[in-house]
């Protein structure tokens, strides 16, 4: 079957426990691995200040995900994700290969970088 | 603008050509919030391309990036202070 690379973040209700939360984690993970899918990483944030409130909540428990899954299972999953009340927002994106090439520098530790204060001042000089 | 001073119309986004084609990137993540807010005036909108000299390209997969952002609430759709 046809695997495509997929990313998932999803927000936790904050006033849970710790135990609640890696719970919920192995939650989403098992319902991957369950669709035939399997987990590439999980990049847990922690808790981090929402920009607006959620829920009445103004913080959240982050979570990143990446995992290779047949793009039939993805529906099943969002509707899971859907029921659960812990989980108070979830955004899947499929990778193209362009992210995926981004993704593999990431991991690496090369990523790009836009704005490095050194190289801004450099680039002024280029200019003159 | 007065309150944010890396606002682009405070120079400090001098150059008129784009950033991103600049350092080669390919898709802009939504997670790096730090480099979105660059492109956002102070009341969280997206600054035009023709204040940033963002490509056309990039403009668009920026708009996507912020987007999801702030979906996921990791930027405001909305600052408070303003209202």
């Amino acid at each position: 079957m046809k695997k495509d690379f997929y990313e998932m973040t999803y927000i936790l209700n904050p006033v849970l426990d710790d135990e609640r939360f890696s719970e919920l984690v192995s939650f989403v993970n098992k319902l991957i691995e369950d669709n035939n899918g399997d987990v590439v990483a999980v990049d847990e944030w922690g808790v981090k200040k929402l920009a607006y409130p959620i829920e009445k909540k103004s913080t959240g428990y982050y979570v990143n995900t990446y995992f290779n899954i047949p793009g039939e299972a993805i529906q099943v999953i969002e509707r899971n994700m859907r029921i659960n009340d812990d989980i108070m927002r979830y955004l899947t994106l499929k990778y193209d290969s362009k992210m995926k090439r981004y993704f593999e520098l990431r991991q690496k530790g090369e990523a790009p970088v836009i704005f490095d204060e050194a190289e801004e001042e450099s680039n002024e000089e280029d200019d003159n | 603008m007065i309150n944010n001073p890396s606002h682009p119309k405070k120079g400090h986004l001098k150059s008129k050509d784009c950033k991103f084609t600049k350092a080669g990137i390919e898709y802009i993540d939504y997670k790096q919030t730090e480099t979105l807010e660059r492109f956002l005036n102070d009341q969280g909108k997206i600054l035009p391309r023709r204040v940033t000299g963002t490509s056309a390209k990039h403009q668009r997969q920026l708009t996507t990036a912020v987007k999801r952002a702030r979906f996921l609430a990791l930027i405001p759709y909305v600052t408070e202070n303003m209202r």
